[in-house]
């Protein structure tokens, strides 16, 4: 509420400019100001927050320019009603284009940036043979009175859509979407495994994105009065709003604003006739200089300086009680090849409610694959997954964390730009009960005093050895409290007081109520932890049954000593 | 339907054409594949390379221009280099620095050469040659020359040699590549110091068959990024058969319908191939 | 183009002297300040600084002269990196917070635009050089100083095709290249109109995008029609590179036209030999004959050529400047005034005589209709000359 208060105070104070009657230049130049503002930071929406890299907001900003202009210039509607539609034009642009590429894992980093650039070129060139024609348009749209002059009206509207887009860039920044968007820019397999619906959320943030910059356009077209398909659908725009986001900082909600003041104002300050061209020198110097100093952008400061207090939550609430018995999930013939490797092969067995479920085989047996089958990371080819009698098969990842599985990562894989707070505050708002961020992380400092990490909670991962990184993916796989939890070589490379700590931790964790399967070649673990195992070999369970009697088993030892006994 | 001359030609033109974003794309897709610096600079250093040859051609042959601008722009690749990997840790950031310095080289051209158009009178210019019912002008041909060159020079050079395994390992990963003993920081002033040598070659190609203006600097830029990332970062052929496929597909629609569509044709092709065949990527 | 030292120290002293510009002032009284932005930087900074240039020579001079109103005169200019958002931005800055008294034209036609939505907005006199598109000009205190009439794209079309009718073979067919850029676009599709009435067959219509760089595939279609004339609805470099492309493949056309070449770049290339263009004023006569404008030629000559301007002679882009200049300050003069309302009534009932013809503003929308002030040059042996309408011709000049 209070920031609520805060951006109202911001918006009326800068609201009253048009009617202190000041020279008109003064509400023209902040009009500038806040137009880059609201393109740089619509921008950041989906390129900084989400690390998807447009180079075509141009074409999003020019389809708003466009639509005003031609409904107003050619058609002759009144200004305020082709709004609406200039931001509607340019989010249906970025959803179709969304709608596409997202469905396209690869199409990430260089390849997203290049499509986007590609599209700015398709509808500048489509625009200049249908809609303009070459000549122009001319935009001589009646202003509404809002102000006492047309700028004055012009600036008061850029000024709502300036305030309107800061405010959905920190409502977002701070929310769980902003934070799936986040998880998105450090690892999109991970985040997707962890519960983030990442295809929603980055169409999501390219629609919101392309429809701020749309209404841009449609307002300056009318301030401009003049359009042509060269001025507006240049890549200096793409490059400028990529410009001022990272020179102000892509990982905070008010960087790219920062960043579009600085810009726009010393590109400003240059247009005294006889210094025009050192003033261009000179603003590259700046920019250099403003990079080397502040590498991580005018903001990036504010972030690494958020030290927060450790705090100490209550003490773990008392281990659920086991009800209900019987399988938690069946597996039955699933088979997974990759070009030709039979990677599982119609493997079958179960898992019991409340069980330790060693999950073991040699290398190359399986195991990695059927955590990813279940995960939703890859699709079987074959058979059923059935958890809690629903089919897991073909569910999309984030869909599988949502029922309440869970799992970590053999080699660790932290969100590298979230801290260890946030890296465990991420699954509780993706699980099974999503939690709003707040009460997410308070559960995320449970879990960290835990696992032992609580006073490392605001480092970042990188500052983290081996050891406490295993942990991390423990605390962040447990935050989301799943039903079932796949521990995925939890141990390998821990010492052996470091291993005897983790063991105690697998133990205190399935006294909390949860099922785990445990994949782990430490033999040593394996025989005090389950309570059940089941061997893998080429794809195929071929014994199931308490630890001691399976690894007597004839069939296992030589499955062992054959292959990776040696 | 075209007569068969028109058709031809208007391919060979397009050849060309993309022969320039191809070379003008090999040191862009070198910084960026295996430094991970977007060199926007690369451009203004291109043209920087065309004015001086511009310049020079008063009392050097264009192509002996080269013995001077070459090292030149090496030791300037290598400065370069040395302050991104000083001072701009991510590719971002040596984005925002290389666009700075963009901003620099091209008033320092304007300052000097001012705004004006400026072309480069050589006996080269009116040189060609009649094969069959095609012309082909020497500057043009000299421009594919050094792209297929270049580019197949580059390739052969990260295939076959040392220098390419090395630099090879170190795109993949630069952490292994140091543990199995590749000199990483030698390695990059090198690539820098060769990719803005490039930059210093297409510039005699600029000066020879086109027009020097400090705002022509940003007019290539979307053409050869988009060569450069269909053909893949790092890569020495890609830019260039990505900028002759763009060259050549632009060039037959002019010769076929209006040529104000060229662009829609180019580019929808490249989405085509990306959205399709993701896989190849 | 030579860099020396000489032209770093004249931006130099340049960069002095406006700081040191008050004390300079040779008129009495408090100055009269005229304000205006050019394309100093971006993609328009090569036509800017003729403006720059032509306006900084003409203003000198007027200060000399006295003054306007017996006051000196302060040109405030500012570069609006030729955008016309920022142009638009600064009007605004320099009349409502410099206080400027008479504002002064940006140049091209959306700069123009921009400018004069604030020209209108606070009841401003705008005098303007370089717009394009005359109906889109629809404030009534606008002025156009280019010389060119209310329907440029059916007068001057036939004033070439006028032309052409002059040369050795008259042209009967016709192949229409055009860049989309808006004003020649413009222009070309007037041009295919005035074909059809005067019975010129069009072979081929072809049109491009401004900025384009592959040449090649237009001059092979251009050679595949082999037209009498070529309409070549080009402006900036364009003319050269499609002479270039067209020269690659051993093509020259018979006859040609680009309605507004960069003159400079073509004058020495052998295949532009013959290329007509359209101009208001060359240094030559009958254009010189005048003392004052053949001094103007001599110092544009020489200032030019210390900016660093390649093309040093005066020609359309210069005049224009330097016409927009004659016409303030005759304005200002016959009225004794500064106010706008009273300039514009003047300025509509009034003649103001130019260094390239007689301008009046009596017509719609303050042009005139159906005639202008402009002429037909042809580039001969490296020069540009007048060669139609012939009272404007240089001596002995004939189009060939």
């Amino acid at each position: 509420m209070r920031v609520a208060a805060g951006f109202a105070a911001f918006a009326l104070a800068f609201a009253v400019v048009p009617f202190l009657g000041l020279p008109a230049f003064y509400e023209t130049f902040m009009y500038l100001l806040l137009h880059a503002i609201v393109l740089a930071t619509s921008w950041n929406l989906l390129s900084g927050y989400s690390g998807y890299f447009s180079f075509g907001h141009g074409a999003f900003f020019g389809a708003g320019v466009y639509t005003t202009a031609a409904l107003s210039g050619k058609y002759g509607w009144p200004f305020l009603p082709t709004l609406p539609l200039a931001a509607g034009a340019a989010a249906l642009l970025g959803l179709l284009l969304g709608a596409v590429v997202f469905r396209v894992r690869a199409l990430r980093g260089e390849l997203f940036a290049l499509l986007t650039l590609a599209v700015t070129f398709v509808l500048a060139t489509i625009m200049l043979n249908t809609v303009d024609g070459g000549p122009g348009i001319q935009v001589m749209a009646a202003i509404p009175k809002i102000a006492p002059s047309a700028s004055g009206t012009l600036y008061l509207m850029m000024l709502a859509i300036a305030v309107g887009t800061l405010w959905i860039s920190y409502a977002v920044f701070y929310s769980r979407f902003g934070t799936g968007l986040f998880a998105i820019h450090d690892d999109e397999d991970v985040a997707e495994v962890m519960g983030v619906p990442t295809y929603r959320f980055k169409l999501a943030a390219f629609c919101l994105s392309c429809a701020l910059a749309g209404l841009a356009g449609g307002i300056h077209a009318v301030f401009v009065s003049y359009v042509t398909v060269a001025e507006t659908f240049s890549i200096a725009l793409a490059v400028n709003v990529v410009l001022m986001s990272a020179l102000g900082g892509t990982r905070h909600w008010l960087g790219p604003a920062i960043g579009a003041i600085v810009i726009t104002a010393l590109l400003y300050a240059c247009t005294a006739g006889e210094v025009a061209v050192l003033g261009r020198a000179l603003v590259g110097v700046i920019l250099i200089a403003v990079i080397v100093l502040m590498p991580h952008g005018i903001l990036g400061k504010v972030l690494k300086r958020r030290e927060g207090p450790v705090v100490h939550p209550a003490p773990v609430a008392a281990p659920a009680v086991i009800t209900r018995s019987g399988p938690i999930l069946v597996a039955r013939a699933v088979s997974k090849a990759f070009s030709g490797v039979q990677a599982l092969s119609e493997a079958t067995f179960e898992v019991q409610r409340g069980e330790i479920l060693g999950l073991v085989g040699p290398n190359g047996s399986g195991k990695s694959t059927f955590i990813n089958v279940v995960s939703g990371h890859y699709t079987a080819d074959s058979g059923s997954l059935i958890f809690e009698g629903e089919e897991l098969i073909g569910r999309a990842a984030h869909r599988v964390a949502r029922a309440g599985i869970a799992r970590t990562y053999q080699i660790p894989r932290p969100f590298p730009h979230l801290s260890v707070l946030d890296n465990v505050a991420l699954p509780p708002m993706f699980g099974l009960v999503t939690m709003d961020r707040a009460s997410a992380q308070a559960q995320a400092w449970r879990w960290l005093e835990f696992t032992k990490l609580a006073d490392k909670a605001h480092r970042f991962p990188s500052e983290l050895n081996l050891h406490q990184l295993k942990f991390l993916e423990l605390a962040r796989a447990l935050a989301s409290r799943p039903k079932l939890l796949f521990l995925d070589e939890v141990l390998s490379g821990l010492t052996s007081t470091e291993m005897d700590e983790a063991i105690q931790l697998v133990r205190a964790i399935r006294d909390q109520g949860a099922t785990i399967v445990f994949v782990e070649h430490v033999m040593r673990a394996v025989m005090e932890l389950t309570d059940r195992v089941v061997v893998l070999t080429y794809g195929r369970a071929i014994a199931a049954g308490a630890p001691r009697d399976v690894m007597r088993d004839p069939q296992v030892v030589d499955a062992y000593l054959g292959t990776a006994g040696a | 339907m075209p007569s068969a001359t028109l058709l031809g030609q208007s391919i060979l033109s397009g050849v060309f054409i993309g022969a320039l974003y191809g070379l003008l794309g090999l040191g862009l897709s070198l910084s960026w594949g295996m430094l991970r610096q977007v060199n926007l600079a690369h451009f203004a250093l291109a043209f920087l390379g065309g004015y001086l040859t511009f310049q020079l051609s008063n009392r050097l042959d264009p192509f002996v221009t080269l013995a001077v601008t070459v090292p030149l722009f090496f030791l300037a690749g290598v400065a370069l280099h040395w302050f991104l990997s000083r001072y701009a840790a991510d590719t971002l950031n040596t984005l925002l620095v290389t666009f700075g310095l963009t901003s620099i080289i091209e008033a320092g051209i304007h300052w000097f050469w001012t705004a004006d158009f400026h072309r480069m009178d050589s006996v080269y210019a009116n040189m060609r040659w009649k094969a069959g019912i095609f012309y082909i002008p020497l500057p043009e041909v000299v421009t594919l020359g050094f792209a297929l060159l270049l580019c197949g020079a580059m390739w052969a050079a990260l295939r076959f040699t040392d220098f390419g395994r090395a630099a090879r390992a170190m795109t993949e990963d630069a952490a292994m590549a140091a543990a199995f003993g590749v000199n990483e920081k030698r390695l990059g002033y090198v690539i820098s110091g060769l990719a803005s040598a490039f930059a210093a070659v297409a510039g005699v190609c600029l000066a020879l068959s086109h027009t020097l203006a400090p705002v022509q600097i940003y007019a290539w830029m979307g053409v050869v990024f988009a060569a450069v990332m269909i053909g893949g970062l790092g890569s020495a052929l890609g830019p260039l058969l990505a900028g002759l496929l763009i060259g050549v597909s632009e060039a037959i629609t002019m010769a076929v319908t209006a040529p104000t569509w060229a662009p829609l044709v180019s580019f929808s092709l490249l989405i085509a191939i990306i959205v399709l065949r993701p896989a190849k990527f | 183009m030579k860099i020396n030292r000489r032209r770093a120290l004249a931006a130099g002293g340049a960069l002095l002297s406006t700081i040191a510009l008050p004390t300079a002032l040779r008129a009495q009284g408090k100055p009269i300040r005229i304000g205006s932005t050019l394309p100093l930087t971006g993609p328009l900074a090569s036509l800017g600084i003729i403006h720059k240039v032509t306006g900084e020579i003409y203003v000198e001079d007027l200060n000399k002269r006295g003054g306007l109103l017996g006051r000196p005169v302060e040109w405030v200019l500012r570069d609006d990196q030729s955008k016309p958002e920022l142009t638009r931005t600064i009007y605004e800055q320099l009349i409502t917070a410099d206080k400027v008294d008479l504002i002064q034209s940006p140049y091209a036609t959306a700069n123009i635009l921009a400018g004069m939505g604030v020209a209108q907005r606070y009841n401003k006199v705008l005098l303007h050089t370089s717009f394009g598109i005359p109906r889109l000009a629809k404030y009534e205190m606008q002025f156009p100083v280019s010389g060119s009439a209310f329907d440029p794209e059916n007068v001057w079309p036939n004033l070439i095709f006028d032309a052409a009718a002059k040369l050795p073979k008259p042209p009967k067919t016709v192949a229409v290249v055009t860049s989309k850029f808006p004003s020649v676009h413009h222009i070309s599709a007037g041009a295919r109109e005035v074909m059809k009435k005067r019975g010129l067959q069009e072979v081929l219509h072809i049109e491009y995008e401004f900025g384009n760089r592959d040449f090649g595939p237009i001059a092979s279609r251009v050679k595949d029609v082999n037209p009498d004339f070529l309409w070549g609805g080009t402006n900036g470099i364009d003319p050269v590179l499609l002479l270039e492309a067209m020269k690659k493949i051993d093509y020259r056309p018979p006859a040609q036209v680009h309605l507004f070449p960069a003159p400079g770049p073509m004058l020495k290339m052998p295949e532009a030999q013959g290329s007509l263009a359209l101009t208001t004023f060359e240094s030559h006569p009958p254009f010189t004959d005048d003392p004052k404008i053949a001094e103007f030629v001599k110092t544009f000559g020489e200032r030019a050529k210390d900016a660093g301007i390649p093309y040093t002679a005066v020609d359309l882009q210069s005049a224009i400047m330097y016409a927009a200049w004659q016409v303030l300050e005759a304005a200002v003069t016959a009225t004794k005034s500064l106010d706008d309302k009273t300039l514009a009534a003047w300025l509509k009932k009034s003649e103001v005589k130019t260094l390239f013809g007689t301008l009046s503003w009596n017509g719609p929308q303050n042009y005139v209709e159906g005639r202008d002030v402009y002429k037909v040059k042809q580039l001969q042996q490296g020069k540009w000359f007048v060669v139609h309408p012939t009272q404007w011709a240089a001596p002995g000049a004939k189009i060939t």
